[in-house]
């Protein structure tokens, strides 16, 4: 049974390309309009799902403007509203299904490629209109509540099957709520084990608890990943002291020899190592000599002997000294180790294929060198090994052999896929590539205008928070047709707990008011705690043991 | 009251009517509705009112009396006056519903004329397209004349202000490009 929708107003004027025009009913008030709203126009023969991008004040008579009614004049105003000054509404259609009621269970909603008749009405959507467009949580596990729309209780879903596919973004200046809206779609992913996540947590914010930064509980804590996903989820620490003051029980203590660092790792790092070219081939010298044990035995040179050395290698001298003096910086690293006893990448891969989601902290270590140190060799490393296995999973054919889709979260990310490094940095290649490999990226950052427009236009789903910046605007909007409306409303966005919502993991592009992030969301998720824990553990005692 | 006639129909068209007024110096007021009883009664507004000597070629003198002193000395001269009244047509009834439109025939000359009872002023008034025939009178200022319509029916209406609404936002459509007339047609009804 469909539902008797609010109306909002006519459709008055419009064209395709340029979205429709609707006059506002006089009983509703232009102020209850707000851009990212969503409605629904019943045409003659479909339904079109629209989205209001624009809202403005009309006058039929110009002289009305030019001598506006004072505020004694109520009745004036009274008479004058929705009659010679009305408001008009910008809708963007973006759906349409059609109206034939015997097909409607079957009629999936597809792009428009039309728009209704003069003076179709325009309503509010209700709970129906909008659970038929992005799915339900009752209705498939695919789907996953992520927000509400703005001015409505109704959850809106995210397609995690589509989300899977591709490479995704999660975008907004700082202090909009990224690592909130990137715990929070991680939290869908790990509860609905779609995907296993490689997490590099540059502030150590996902695993254990963070601190909440707005909302009700401002300043308290909330839960990490660990923590509500149990045995899922692995923490991996690169500084065990951090993890150990923080109260975290870390599973694994990265460590990383130095021969598993490669010329090309340094060479995504020239700029933090301010190295030049240069530099970088006489890297490749050294290469050429000692093989994967270049950088420890570079390291291990005496600053005296360097001249013997470079004359050793055939390297200019000077060269192999900057080379030599700026590499040192490494040797502070602790988890950076001559030899080492477990293999992280192996160790990572063994969780991964049991399904278990890892968090990489990194504690103490949170320069941008060490991040991306770390997190470029791990996935180069974790890269080639999934290539191995999918081509093994392709001469085999067997479903046991499918390699379980990766999806690896990255922050700061223009630092990793800026236009120089994306050409350099395995996550470049990976952005790229897409899913051939079934590994993709979670891209959180705060600057996409510095992302390389080739990666951005490959990113499949984007969840915005507000940006203000022209230029990154311009950046998210690469790639989808048709965005210059989307401008509006993504500049309109509150600076809390709302993102716009748009590519492949939701048929249009929506407005969401973000899920909060407390109790109801940790019980849903099936986490249990207090009384309940003991509850639920004494019942699986009974389970197990029968009644004693 | 509504029942004693006012007046009686001494001219007419398809469009307006003229009536004597059973009273001297009484016509109905300025902007009410009237109607002539008939098979089908038709409804008009009242325009014009005047008041003048019977004979065409005598025009009414000063006597620079009170009229009670004028009716004790000389009586007479109120029977050589006359009070005539003009109304605009804005619809007629058949078949027991109110139509705003022009009655087919023009009102028959000796029917009488009659004030409309309050429940018909709200009938007439329950659509306000007869703004349309107000507007079309050259004869009166046609805000008054619609700013006075206006007012008998809110009288009528126990003052709801919604009806002035309403009625307001009917002239906007009419008259809408008139902005100075909408004006003061709003500003004569208001409270």
């Amino acid at each position: 049974m469909q539902q008797l929708r609010r109306r909002v107003g006519v459709v008055v004027n419009g064209s395709l390309v340029g979205g429709l025009e609707m006059k506002l009913d006089e009983w509703y008030s232009v102020e209850d309009i707000r851009a990212g709203k969503f409605v629904v126009i019943e045409g003659e023969k479909s339904c079109f799902f629209c989205m209001v991008t624009d809202v403005r004040l009309d006058a039929t008579n110009p002289q009305v403007l030019a001598d506006p009614p004072s505020e004694e004049e109520d009745l004036m105003r009274q008479v004058l509203h929705g009659t010679a000054t009305y408001g008009t509404v910008c809708l963007r259609p973006l759906l349409m299904t059609e109206k034939n009621e015997l097909a409607e269970e079957h009629d999936e909603p597809h792009l428009v490629k039309t728009i209704p008749v003069h003076f179709s009405v325009v309503a509010e959507a209700e709970e129906e209109d909008v659970n038929r467009i992005f799915g339900s949580e009752d209705a498939d596990s695919r789907y996953f509540h992520i927000g509400r729309p703005l001015d409505m209780e109704t959850p809106i879903c995210v397609d995690l099957e589509g989300f899977i596919e591709r490479s995704n973004g999660i975008f907004g200046k700082t202090g909009t709520g990224k690592t909130f809206l990137t715990r929070l779609v991680l939290s869908g992913l790990i509860h609905k084990n779609r995907a296993v996540n490689l997490i590099y947590d540059m502030h150590s914010e996902y695993g254990w608890q963070a601190t909440q930064e707005t909302g009700n509980g401002r300043g308290s804590f909330v839960k990490g990943l660990k923590q509500l996903f149990g045995s899922k989820v692995s923490i991996f620490t690169l500084d065990p002291e951090s993890a150990r003051r923080r109260g975290v029980q870390s599973d694994f203590n990265v460590k990383i020899p130095y021969n598993q660092i490669t010329v090309e790792d340094i060479a995504s790092l020239s700029d933090e190592l301010n190295l030049n070219p240069t530099a970088i081939e006489s890297a490749y010298l050294i290469v050429n000599k000692f093989g994967r044990e270049w950088l420890s035995t570079l390291l291990k040179q005496d600053p005296a002997e360097i001249k013997d050395f470079a004359d050793h290698i055939g390297a200019h001298p000077e060269s192999i000294s900057a080379l030599h003096r700026k590499l040192k910086r490494l040797e502070n690293f602790n988890f950076l180790q001559e030899r080492v006893a477990d293999d992280a990448v192996y160790k990572i891969l063994e969780f991964i294929d049991k399904g278990v989601h890892i968090v990489l902290e990194f504690g103490q270590q949170s320069s941008f060198l060490c991040y991306m140190l770390v997190s470029n060799i791990l996935t180069r490393r974790l890269h080639d090994q999934y290539v191995m296995k999918t081509e093994r999973y392709l001469s085999s054919g067997r479903p046991q052999d499918k390699p379980k889709q990766l999806i690896i979260t990255i922050e700061e990310a223009h630092k990793f896929l800026n236009p120089m490094a994306a050409r350099q940095t395995i996550f470049g290649t990976i952005a790229r590539e897409m899913r051939k490999y079934f590994v993709s990226l979670l891209i959180v950052d705060q600057r996409p205008s510095s992302i390389d427009d080739e990666v951005m236009s490959q990113v499949g789903t984007r969840i915005t928070a507000l940006l203000s910046d022209e230029k990154d605007i311009n950046a998210v909007l690469t790639g989808v047709s048709n965005a210059s409306w989307l401008r509006s409303v993504l500049s309109s966005l509150d600076s809390k707990q709302q993102a716009l919502l748009m590519g492949h993991a939701v048929p249009m592009p929506v407005v969401i008011r973000t899920r909060d992030y407390d109790s109801v969301f940790y019980t849903a998720l099936g986490h249990v705690e207090g009384e309940e824990l003991s509850q639920k553990a004494q019942s699986n005692i009974a389970d197990l043991f029968g009644d004693r | 009251m509504e029942d004693t006639e006012i007046g009686e129909v001494i001219g007419s068209s398809n469009t307006e009517l003229i009536a004597e007024s059973s009273l001297l110096h009484n016509p109905p007021p300025f902007g009410s509705f009237i109607k002539v009883q008939a098979r089908e009664p038709i409804y008009a507004v009242v325009f014009n009112a005047y008041t003048h000597s019977m004979e065409p070629n005598r025009l009414a003198i000063a006597y620079h009396r009170s009229e009670q002193e004028l009716r004790d000395e000389q009586p007479q001269i109120f029977e050589l006056l006359k009070t005539k009244f003009e109304a605009v047509i804005i619809g007629y009834e058949h078949e027991g519903t109110i139509r705003h439109h022009l009655p087919p025939q023009p009102p028959r000359l000796h029917s009488f004329v009659h004030t409309c009872h309050p429940m018909e002023v709200r009938r007439l008034t329950s659509h306000l397209k007869f703004f349309r025939f107000l507007l079309g009178v050259e004869k009166a200022p046609r805000a008054e004349l619609i700013a006075g319509a206006i007012r008998a029916a809110y009288v009528v209406r126990d003052c709801e202000r919604s009806f002035l609404v309403q009625a307001g936002k009917e002239l906007v459509k009419l008259i809408g490009d008139d902005y100075e007339m909408l004006s003061s047609i709003l500003q004569r009804i208001q409270d």
